[in-house]
Formats: C-alpha cells, sequence, structure tokens
C-alpha cells in the first residue's frame, strides 16, 4: 500500500532521475579533452515530468503495469555543449560543474521530500 | 545505485588519463636538454568496450612528436659536427607548462565530480540510517 503513494514514487523518480544526469555529466567531464567528442545531456526532471503529467503513471515498456520505473529509464540524450574546441569537443568544463552541483542539489531534494514523507507517515501511525 | 558507481569509475578513468598525461609532460620537460629527444604525446579516445561505449576516457597510444629538433650553435660540444651544431630536443617549455596546466584544471574537474557523486549516494545510504 504504501510503496504506491505517489510522493514516495515522485521522490524515487527524481533522485533516480539525478543520478542519471549525474552519470552523463561525469562523462562529459571526463571526455572534457577527448577530440571529437560530443557533450551529451538529459533534460531536467521537470521537463519530463511535465512532459507525461502529473498524475498519469509512466511505463517504460508496453508489458509494465505499474508505474514504477518512472521517468528515468525514457530519459533521451541530447547533444549538448558549447561551441566546439578547434579538436571538435565541444565540452565545457564551467557548465559541467555547473550542472552537476544543480544535480547534486535536485538530489538532496528528492532526499528531503523522501524524508519529510517518511516522517509524515511515521506521525500518523503513531511512533515518532 | 548503478549510475552513481558507472559515474565513480567514469570520473576515475578522467583522472587516470589526466595523470598519464601529466606523467608525459613531466617526461618530456625532464629531457628538455637531452640532444635527440623528442617530445612525447598522447591523446584521449572515449572507451568502447564490447562494442558500446561507456562512456570513460583512456588513453590512445603515445607518439613522438615529428617536428623538426633544434640545431644547437656549440662547437665545445662533443657532439657537434664539422659546422659545431648538433641537434637538441624538440620540447617546448610553454607548450608543456601550459599542457600541465590543463590536464591539471581537467584532473580537479574529475575529483570534483567524484565527490559529488560520493557525496549523492551517501546521501542516499543515510536514508536507512533514520
Amino acid at each position: 500500500m504504501f510503496d504506491s503513494l505517489d510522493i514516495f514514487q515522485t521522490a524515487t523518480a527524481m533522485a533516480r532521475h539525478a543520478g542519471a544526469r549525474q552519470a552523463i555529466v561525469a562523462q562529459n567531464i571526463a571526455n572534457a579533452d577527448t577530440p571529437g567528442f560530443q557533450a551529451q545531456a538529459i533534460a531536467p526532471f521537470s521537463e519530463t515530468y511535465q512532459s507525461t503529467g502529473a498524475t498519469q503513471m509512466r511505463t517504460t515498456r508496453s508489458g509494465h503495469v505499474s508505474g514504477s520505473a518512472i521517468g528515468v529509464a525514457q530519459v533521451e540524450l541530447a547533444a549538448a555543449g558549447s561551441e566546439p574546441a578547434p579538436n571538435g569537443n565541444t565540452v565545457s568544463l564551467e557548465e559541467e560543474l555547473l550542472n552537476s552541483v544543480a544535480i547534486s542539489r535536485e538530489h538532496d531534494r528528492a532526499l528531503a521530500v523522501y524524508r519529510h514523507a517518511m516522517t509524515v507517515l511515521r506521525t500518523t501511525l503513531g511512533r515518532s | 545505485m548503478t549510475d552513481f558507481s558507472n559515474a565513480m569509475s567514469v570520473a576515475a578513468s578522467g583522472m587516470k588519463a589526466q595523470a598519464s598525461r601529466l606523467r608525459h609532460v613531466s617526461e618530456n620537460i625532464a629531457n628538455t636538454d637531452t640532444p635527440g629527444y623528442q617530445r612525447k604525446v598522447i591523446s584521449f579516445e572515449e572507451e568502447v568496450a564490447q562494442g558500446m561505449r561507456s562512456g570513460a576516457v583512456v588513453t590512445g597510444p603515445m607518439r613522438l612528436d615529428q617536428t623538426e629538433l633544434t640545431r644547437i650553435y656549440d662547437p665545445a660540444n662533443p657532439l657537434a659536427d664539422a659546422s659545431g651544431h648538433y641537434d637538441g630536443s624538440n620540447v617546448n617549455l610553454l607548450v608543456e607548462i601550459a599542457d600541465a596546466r590543463e590536464a591539471q584544471r581537467s584532473y580537479e574537474a574529475n575529483l570534483k565530480m567524484f565527490d559529488q557523486v560520493r557525496q549523492m549516494s551517501s546521501a542516499l545510504m543515510d536514508l536507512l540510517r533514520n
């Protein structure tokens, strides 16, 4: 019963999304000096969330019944980055670092929401 | 969780690549005055494991810079030929220093990334604690 609470699902999806985005940023930074490397990015959670509607369950495969895998598995990589360097590399270190901090904060936010919902749940059950 | 461990190994591969670049730079700098020394350069490539791009970075094969060696005029040198010249190295200190700085900057970015991911994953672990 409790695992299908919307707030937990949304917070989980947000945290998972942040993890996936952070992995892409790590790849960009590792390849900051690789000739011809194209920077990649995943759209922020707020965008993917709005695109499917707030209450609608999201599934990644038609066989899935529950929407437990909201948001993240369907992420699309898009080319990102700035003006290419002479060697064709489009990674901007500053931009990526900024992104990584923003993503980290987003992840914290998701965990805070999760923890708070948990507290509310505990209080409801009469345990504190 | 796999995202986090992936991100960590990718950041580690970046640090490893930058460190080996820095090692080649220091070899070049150490050999600035070695007669006939050609500077070593390495290139970075995206890792492809089993036909899949893993996103990690690897260093390509080491190559020798084929730029012409500098001719140094020093008739007293035992290596000098009839005209009093001998071949020095083709290392340009300015280029090497710039390369070292760039490697350092990228290394720090990777380290920062590693730390960021580590913090995120330990925040996740904290959820279990209370």
